[in-house]
């Protein structure tokens, strides 16, 4: 099935700076309707909220509440549960990745990364565009 | 009163009390022992005083060499002075930082939406905007002497306190001192990018994920963690 470029994605993180280089590297994929929190909490809400988002990249560290909390919330969600999830973190110790795993997350990325990687992710969570 | 002064004044009480002329032959049998119980006691008494008198040396010696080696910490220069200017560097820092970043961001945006209608405009303003980047990206030597400044206080530090403790003899106490939001932190948080790299490499997480365990450069328990 072919990706919709239209669809809603949710890019979560606490740097302002980051939400941004994420937004103009989505942009450059094609994908333009581009949606931003600075915490899990917000995050949610914003998921609840809203009619569903096709895909969600996120941050893990993050205060109150973390990406991976996050993660375990979308997923206990009967609404939001199917969400694609990108996690994206600097520290990829092997426990966080296989704890991320285990908590249904469908990708993880390590900063820093470019535009290659983040559409080989995409690609591999939501299908060839 | 000194313990040499109680004796002599529990000697001149027998002496009086002996030169009362006294018959009872009993009671100079009691007169006699008190005299050797004196004797004895100025003994003790004598020896106590100097060995008191070694031990408070001691810890005088203790607290004033220990008050030497704090003077030698020099903490009021730490606190009010080196602590202070090394927070202002690093938030100096974190803002030169913040701004070069806006600053090639958006001159990057910019680029992305020119049109490149007219060649020669094209061109010109491409080179006006590289050129914007490449002087933002001046930050670095800026930003490199500021964590330098940081780096030189912290080595000073640790240094001071290494010393201290060495010459003190301190041992570590148990870190009980972490309140809730810490704990939080410790808890949930990563610790932030590692020295040298990801502790796991894109590769071998993409391994993981792509189910080709084989290629993964993760550990045997990690993987079977994983089928549990």
């Amino acid at each position: 099935m072919a990706v919709d470029m239209a669809m809603p994605i949710l890019v979560v993180d606490d740097y302002k700076t980051m939400i941004r280089i994420i937004r103009n590297l989505l942009k450059q994929l094609g994908f333009d309707n581009v949606d931003e929190a600075a915490d899990g909490e917000e995050a949610f809400q914003k998921m609840q909220a809203s009619g569903g988002f096709g895909l969600v990249i996120s941050d893990w560290n993050m205060e109150p509440m973390t990406g991976y909390e996050l993660l375990k919330q979308v997923r206990g969600d009967d609404k939001l549960k199917g969400t694609p999830f990108i996690m994206i973190t600097a520290e990829s110790k092997t426990e966080n990745v296989i704890a991320a795993k285990r908590a249904g997350v469908n990708n993880y990325i390590v900063k820093p990364f470019n535009a290659a990687t983040l559409k080989q992710k995409i690609s591999s969570v939501i299908g060839d565009f | 009163m000194p313990a040499t002064d109680v004796a002599a004044k529990i000697r001149t009480a027998l002496n009086d009390i002996k030169s009362a002329d006294l018959d009872d032959p009993r009671l100079m049998e009691v007169l006699s022992l008190a005299e050797n119980l004196v004797d004895s006691m100025k003994m003790f008494f004598g020896s106590l005083d100097n060995s008191i008198h070694g031990e408070f040396l001691h810890i005088g010696q203790y607290i004033a060499r220990t008050r030497d080696e704090i003077a030698a910490l020099r903490p009021n220069d730490i606190r009010e002075s080196r602590l202070p200017t090394a927070g202002a560097e690093l938030e100096a820092v974190v803002n030169d930082t913040e701004t070069a970043t806006e600053t090639i961001m958006s001159l990057a945006e910019e680029i992305m939406t020119l049109e490149p209608d007219n060649l020669a405009n094209y061109k010109a303003q491409v080179d006006e905007k590289m050129m914007g980047m490449i002087e933002a990206c001046s930050f670095q030597d800026i930003t490199g002497q500021r964590v330098s400044k940081v780096v030189s206080t912290l080595t000073h530090i640790e240094e001071r306190v290494a010393r201290f403790s060495s010459v003190m003899g301190v041992m570590d106490a148990v870190d009980d001192d972490c309140d809730e939001k810490e704990q939080w932190r410790k808890d949930n948080l990563l610790n932030g990018p590692q020295i040298d790299g990801p502790a796991t490499g894109q590769d071998a997480i993409d391994a993981l994920f792509d189910g080709d365990v084989s290629a993964s450069e993760l550990g045997q328990d990690d993987i079977d963690n994983m089928f549990d």
